[in-house]
């Protein structure tokens, strides 16, 4: 069996726009924001490849394999273009 | 300082911001909202941010910036909503002292934003077709990213993803950015080691730069480890450069070696080559080491396991060269020949962390001659009798740690002081000429630590031997072992001639 965990997902740019909403309480069998992201390809139609891809989990930085958290705020960061 | 606004930039005003008596110079950076990119018109660009993490990254650029440039300030600004062609997207101001320093700054703290500040941009065009920045599929396949970076590298046989995999994760730490450190460092870096860490205390200099390559004439001045930082990350945006401005000595070199996956010794002086080899050992960290005389170098690999080591290698037999060597500061160098050597360490460690099978030679120094164009290996000597890699237990824990005292003290020195033994260390086939020694010199063969110890313990002892290295690394050893009392005469001892 796998537990679930309850998650909230934020999305920017065009991953907002392919997701659809700005924001999302999620649940989740997902242990990393990698696993995360792919159930969220599949279940919203994101496109932009996982490679290309950053995350952030309660506003810092982190890898895309780490253990998530009931509870955790999670932003996929697609490439960045400040500036 | 880093601010997020959707509200028009107003430069004049951040630049009175920046406004100081101390301040000789101020470099400020205007991102503005262009026509064109790629060959499209563009209208306007909407630009949007992650703004609890910008304001958090913002702020950690800045911040860097500053540590790595002393004495300069920086304020930067970044916008956010819909902006028309023209319009400021992005301010830097860095002011400074000096301008070499703040213009490295403003560079740095640009292009950190642009890589990983979470702000993004969509570009319209005039027939309404809009795009999100390095989104598109086009602007992913020609992006910088690991995938593509290391691409003819993954694709030999000895490296592939798991070996691509191993550098990312390594942790090398390279002591003296020179002409050793500069290529070594460089292949490192592009090489993709994760984390790469340079120790140098020196700035660069004129004379420097026919030979430390990463280092322009713009650079005069700045510290080594600062101009190499820049100039890394700009080679390989994905890898972590960590600059330690510091002298490597007893007190901080334990801490330096800790934890690394190998460690390249770039240094140009014996003293520090020493220390930094008997820490490696004393952490199980590979060490590789080069030097370099004029057209010559020499490479080697120590493995802190396996019996072997710098002491043993210099054990006496080869003091002439090792004198000539002691220190390359002012000594004239060929400068291909530290490009050659410093890009055979790097070479080395790549292969290390690597495990490329039977790729890495701990039993054989590399000589190699830029005149002749040759390179031969010699098999390196092990010491039977050596104080420190056949003393598991006892090991060099003593020469790296901090004595209050200096261990190795001159010969004038030592006839002050009037200790109560002056040990002569004697290998076979040399003896104590007591005509010419102190009346408190005794004679023990090199081997004899048991002797050495109990002596120690009734008084001041000096150690000494033919050529002074073994002596010292012995003394140091016994300071660790809590022995306050006892030193190592610097030098060669006179009295040691060869019996006949």
């Amino acid at each position: 069996m796998s537990a679930t965990l309850q998650v909230q997902i934020k999305f920017f740019a065009v991953l907002r726009e392919q997701a659809g909403v700005s924001a999302l309480d999620c649940t989740t069998s997902a242990r990393t924001p990698a696993e995360l992201y792919q159930e969220l390809q599949t279940s919203r139609g994101l496109q932009l490849p996982a490679a290309l891809l950053r995350v952030a989990i309660n506003g810092r930085y982190t890898e895309m394999d780490a253990q998530l958290q009931a509870g955790d705020r999670v932003v996929f960061i697609p490439p960045v273009a400040g500036g | 300082m880093f601010e997020l606004t959707d509200q028009p930039i107003d430069s004049g005003a951040l630049r009175a911001r920046l406004t100081r008596p101390e301040a000789g110079a101020c470099v400020v950076f205007e991102g503005w909202v262009r026509n064109h990119h790629a060959g499209r018109l563009v209208t306007h660009l909407e630009y949007e941010a992650f703004d609890e993490l910008a304001r958090l990254e913002g702020e950690a650029i800045a911040a860097e910036a500053e540590e790595a440039h002393p004495g300069c300030l920086v304020l930067c600004v970044h916008r956010t909503g819909s902006l028309p062609v023209g319009e400021l997207a992005v301010w830097i101001g860095v002011a400074s002292a000096h301008r070499h320093a703040a213009f490295l700054a403003c560079r740095q703290v640009i292009e950190e934003l642009k890589r990983r500040l979470p702000v993004w941009k969509k570009e319209h065009h005039p027939d309404g077709a809009a795009e999100w920045v390095n989104c598109t599929a086009e602007a992913a396949a020609g992006r910088l990213s690991s995938e593509n970076y290391y691409e003819r590298q993954v694709a030999l046989p000895e490296v592939g993803a798991t070996g691509q995999a191993a550098l990312a994760k390594a942790n090398v730490l390279v002591v003296g950015v020179g002409g050793l450190g500069s290529p070594a460092a460089l292949y490192l870096a592009t090489s993709g080691i994760g984390r790469l860490v340079l120790v140098d205390a020196g700035l660069v200099e004129v004379s420097n730069l026919h030979r430390q390559i990463l280092f322009t004439a713009d650079d005069i001045g700045v510290a080594k480890v600062t101009a190499a930082t820049a100039r890394l990350k700009a080679h390989n945006p994905l890898v972590q450069i960590e600059p330690i401005l510091t002298e490597v000595a007893a007190g901080n070199v334990r801490a330096l070696v800790a934890g690394r996956t190998a460690v390249l010794d770039c240094t140009d002086n014996f003293a520090t080559r020493f220390l930094l080899h008997d820490a490696c050992r004393l952490a199980g960290v590979p060490l590789v080491q080069a030097a370099v005389y004029r057209f010559e170098g020499e490479l080697n690999l120590f493995d802190a396991h396996a019996p072997g080591c710098l002491h043993c290698l210099w054990s006496g037999r080869e003091v002439n060269k090792l004198e000539s060597m002691a220190t390359c500061a002012g000594e004239p160098v060929f400068a291909p020949a530290v490009g050659v050597l410093g890009t055979m360490q790097a070479a080395e460690a790549l292969k290390l962390i690597l495990r490329v099978p039977g790729a890495s030679d701990f039993q054989h120094t590399r000589l190699v001659n830029l005149l002749d164009g040759s390179i031969q290996s010699i098999e390196r000597p092990v010491d039977t009798f050596c104080p420190v890699c056949r003393q598991p237990n006892a090991v060099v824990s003593a020469i790296v740690a901090p004595a209050s005292e200096p261990v190795v003290i001159d010969a004038d020195k030592v006839a002050t002081m009037q200790p109560r033994h002056l040990i002569a260390l004697l290998e076979p086939g040399e003896e104590l000429d007591l005509s010419s020694a102190p009346p408190y010199s005794i004679a023990l063969p090199i081997g004899n630590l048991v002797q050495v110890r109990e002596l120690a313990r009734r008084g001041p002892t000096v150690l000494a031997c033919r050529h002074g290295l073994r002596s010292a690394a012995l003394a140091r050893m016994l300071r660790g072992e809590g022995m306050h009392n006892i030193y190592a005469q610097a030098g060669s001892f006179a009295a040691i001639r060869i019996a006949h």
